[in-house]
């Protein structure tokens, strides 16, 4: 069983636990015990001690996502995942690093910079303050970076935890190219610990670039954004990350370029120019915090928004300024603080509104709409229990029978782990 | 197999002409580019998906197995129908349906060749990143299958980071779309799991890529090496110089012989190693990063370099890579293309034992390689008609691959596990992994008539190969 650390439903352990649970129960989930280990084999006993006990467990992070899984009513266990926070391993020559499953995203990359010329790892989804690593491999967690390289499912190469019976298991490793069996280091990508208990990922990382910039350009209006970004996609220009957001009226795109540092310099340059045509205006800062801590700040919610309604909408590329602004839009009619930004380049749109009850159901069939209209998909990032009970499907009905319920049915038959959306 | 009934339904799918059934015909099935062998009873020709749907939906209700084929150049015999049954043939799913620039995503059928959406991109200043050897001839859905890597995954990825979404038919005979031109949805990642399950799990019958726009500027060098494990070396500290380039291709002196013989790419005979070093994006800083890989070079003894002057020099030197497993052809009647990963530093060290694995089973064995990635191919040259050479043959193949475990790597980087392999999974999975597997396997394939045989080893304890 569970070392001395792993607490249980005393007021002490309740205290101890982090602010994960303590959102997990906010957003309506009847916790009956925490349990929170510190080593990967002690997360895989209080599974194989639930399994024989016939108990529910619910595994949580720093709950910045809790709404893109499905949200039990009740859950007998929640696995407390913060505990398990360290670096099980660092590679910098062959450019990967294994982490347990509860480190936080900015504690790996304060990690990463602090080795030898230096390293970090593109994931950059909202709050990485909070946001763990395991937490952001189970809800498909991206921010801007994404536009360059790529989501989760392409920097992880390998996963360790635990199936419904307690076992050990584990899939990838630590190269890049890797067709041994089935991928399930993808799959169990964004699969909300339905399918079994994450305990460490692998990552690739990079080396931190030798420069980098951010060109903040203001445009009049979205027609003006939607044709810049257009003209951007068609050039040669290779931005890391653009983040488009409303500024009032009017509409900001962030742009951020990294590499060697003529490139950088040159591709500002262009960019400007390019933004010209277009009727935008800015300018270029340079380094890679204005870079990282601007693209943040956008993505990010504000003092108004934090603790409310957050939803994703996904749309094809070319679809997302206009996304964008209707996203903005559903915030002003229904009255409600909202704050939204584009993923430019990858047709995501982050929305974060202070709303509940009514209004919140409003601004979700207003958001699914966005979504739907344009062949896109709508899904909650952080929303109560009793909304997302009424969200419907979020999937294709057909993939959710034929395909996702009978591998749930096949890995978790006894229902340890929270329903497969 | 009542083989005459199920063929007149097969007909009244696909049409008369589009079944075949008999010993001839079926033969050219029997293989693909790994060395297994296995007979199909029938082979359909499907038009379009609704008949893969139909196909499948049949063979399910009659119990009947099959597997879907393309161009079959799989070398680890993932298209080889392994329990007999039915060969569903894609290969005149050949359109593509759209190409989506402002989108950046491409819609194909399965049978189209890689190479094919590349002419189709190219002229557009569009690009599929993936580009396996074979791309003149592998087909998208066997790509799919297989997750085919090539040159430029070191830098972009394999074909996994590249599909988006795919019109898929289940075993159970459902066309459902995984995916789409929107990213992220929700749940797991379906997709992914598809890539790369070598045909198991469902038959794609529309597959939707990602496009990407054509680099500023590219830079492909040639640097030549006293020993293969100087250039695997200068690979290693390339990257750890915090540069990553878009290719970087080792081939040894017997692979040089070979591809100069056959292709007169303009490699120097007497060379131990050649190092293909390319570079792409936007102009500036890109001679400043060559001229470091260059010192790097030097510093592990390279004896001469030279960059492609322009587009015909870059394409001959590409010629030669990728006509290399067909040059090595040339010298004996077969060869066997391992296909392991070791973490990038290890290289120098699975080469050395490579060697030594060469010389205690008396073969020889050429060396091509997707350095950067670490993913190593040995090709051991042999004749099948000597028995007792194919049985060495094999010993040296599975050695191989668990040296490439034992040095932290894997069995397959990107020729799948197949039928030649199931044995190795054991080297880099526990039996709850596999276990796992088999979950998914059973999941979605109750019955056991996809592609069985392959990937996934028979429980311990069982004598037959598994289908989960």
């Amino acid at each position: 069983m569970a070392s001395n650390n792993a607490l249980s439903t005393t007021d002490a352990g309740r205290a101890a636990a982090s602010p994960g649970i303590r959102e997990l129960e906010s957003l309506g989930v009847n916790v009956k015990r925490v349990e929170k280990p510190t080593q990967e084999k002690e997360a895989q006993q209080i599974l194989a001690k639930a399994h024989r006990e016939k108990l529910t467990v619910f595994s949580c992070g720093g709950g910045t996502a809790l709404g893109s899984g499905v949200l039990p009513e009740k859950v007998d266990i929640a696995l407390d995942t913060t505990g398990m926070d360290r670096v099980l391993a660092f590679d910098g020559n062959n450019l990967n690093i294994a982490v347990l499953g509860g480190m936080t995203l900015d504690a790996i990359n304060q990690f990463l910079a602090d080795q030898g010329k230096g390293f970090f790892l593109p994931l950059d989804p909202p709050l990485p303050n909070r946001a763990t690593i395991g937490g952001v491999y189970a809800a498909n967690g991206s921010g801007p970076l994404r536009l360059r390289y790529g989501v989760v499912r392409d920097q992880a190469l390998g996963v360790r935890g635990a199936d419904a019976r307690g076992e050990e298991i584990g899939f990838g490793g630590k190269t890049v190219k890797n067709v041994s069996g089935y991928d399930l280091t993808k799959f169990l990508v964004g699969s909300g610990g339905s399918l079994c208990l994450i305990t460490s990922i692998s990552f690739r990382v990079y080396p931190l670039p030798e420069a980098a910039s951010l060109c903040d350009i203001g445009f009049g209006t979205v027609e003006e954004l939607e044709k810049f970004l257009a003209a951007l996609r068609a050039s040669v220009l290779v931005p890391s990350a653009v983040v488009a957001e409303p500024a009032g009226a009017r509409f900001r795109a962030l742009t951020g370029f990294e590499g060697h540092p003529q490139a950088v310099e040159r591709q500002n340059k262009d960019l400007l120019a390019l933004a010209g045509k277009f009727g935008g205006a800015g300018d270029a800062r340079t380094g890679r915090n204005a870079m990282v801590e601007g693209l943040r700040a956008a993505v990010n919610p504000d003092g108004a928004t934090q603790g409310g309604l957050a939803l994703k909408i996904t749309v094809p590329i070319a679809a997302g300024a206009r996304a964008l602004a209707a996203a903005g839009k559903l915030c002003k009619d229904n009255n409600v603080a909202g704050k939204a930004a584009l993923y430019a380049g990858n047709g995501v749109v982050v929305l974060y509104a202070a709303a509940e009850g009514g209004a919140a159901s409003r601004l979700i069939a207003g958001a699914k709409g966005v979504g739907q209209s344009a062949g896109g998909y709508t899904a909650p990032i952080r929303a109560h229990r009793t909304v997302l009970s009424g969200w419907g499907a979020r999937v294709d009905p057909a993939l959710h029978r034929f395909v996702l319920q009978p591998i749930k049915e096949k890995l978790d038959p006894s229902g340890v782990f929270p329903p497969i959306v | 197999m009542e083989k005459e009934r199920i063929r007149g339904s097969l007909q009244r799918i696909v049409g008369g002409q589009n079944v075949l059934w008999n010993d001839v015909d079926l033969a050219v099935y029997e293989y693909d580019a790994g060395l297994g062998r296995g007979k199909p009873e029938l082979v359909v020709f499907a038009h379009d998906a609704d008949q893969v749907a139909q196909i499948v939906k049949l063979l399910y209700q009659e119990g009947i197995s099959y597997v879907a084929r393309g161009s079959g150049t799989n070398l680890s015999g993932g298209t080889v129908p392994a329990k007999g049954g039915v060969v569903i043939e894609l290969s005149r799913m050949d359109r593509i349906l759209e190409i989506d620039l402002e989108n950046e995503r491409a819609l194909v059928e399965p049978g189209v060749y890689n190479l094919t959406l590349q002419n189709a991109l190219a002229p557009k200043g569009y690009y599929y990143a993936p580009d396996p050897a074979s791309q003149k001839v592998s087909s998208m859905g066997g790509n799919l299958g297989e997750n085919a890597g090539g040159p430029h995954c070191l830098k972009y990825g394999v074909t996994s980071n590249h599909i988006l979404g795919a019109e898929v038919v289940f075993p159970n005979g459902e066309k459902i779309w995984v995916g789409s031109k929107a990213a992220d949805q929700p749940g797991p990642d379906v997709i992914g799991l598809l890539v790369g399950s070598e045909g198991t799990l469902g038959i794609a019958t529309k597959i939707l890529v990602r496009l990407m726009r054509a680099p500023e500027r590219v830079v492909t060098m040639l640097a030549i090496f006293k020993s293969v494990e100087a250039a695997g070396q200068t690979v290693s500290d390339i990257i750890s110089e915090g540069i990553i380039p878009a290719t970087l291709e080792i081939m040894d002196n017997l692979v040089i012989r070979a591809v100069e013989e056959s292709v007169h790419a303009g490699y120097p005979t007497d060379a131990e190693a050649v190092l293909i070093i390319e570079l792409d994006g936007v102009t500036e800083g890109m001679d400043e990063q060559a001229k470091r890989i260059l010192e790097i070079c030097e510093k592990n003894g390279v004896v001469s370099s030279r960059r492609a002057k322009d587009a015909t020099e870059r394409a001959e030197l590409w010629a030669g890579r990728r006509g290399a497993f067909g040059a090595v052809a040339r010298l004996r009647p077969a060869y066997l293309v391992c296909d392991g990963t070791v973490p990038r530093t290890k290289l120098p060290e699975a080469l050395v034992a490579v060697k030594r694995i060469a010389e205690k089973y008396k073969l020889s064995i050429g060396n091509v390689f997707h350095a950067g990635d670490g993913n190593l191919h040995p090709l051991i040259l042999f004749d099948d008609r000597d028995h007792a050479e194919l049985e060495r043959v094999h010993k040296a193949g599975s050695e191989i691959l668990k040296v490439c475990a034992d040095l932290g790597g894997t069995i397959s980087g990107e020729h799948g596990i197949g039928t030649e392999k199931l044995v190795e999974m054991s080297l880099v999975f526990r039996e709850s992994d596999i276990e796992t597997m088999r979950g998914i396997k059973a999941a979605l394939d109750p019955k056991g008539l996809c592609n069985p045989g392959k990937l996934i080893p028979a429980p311990a304890g069982t004598a037959k190969a598994a289908t989960a």
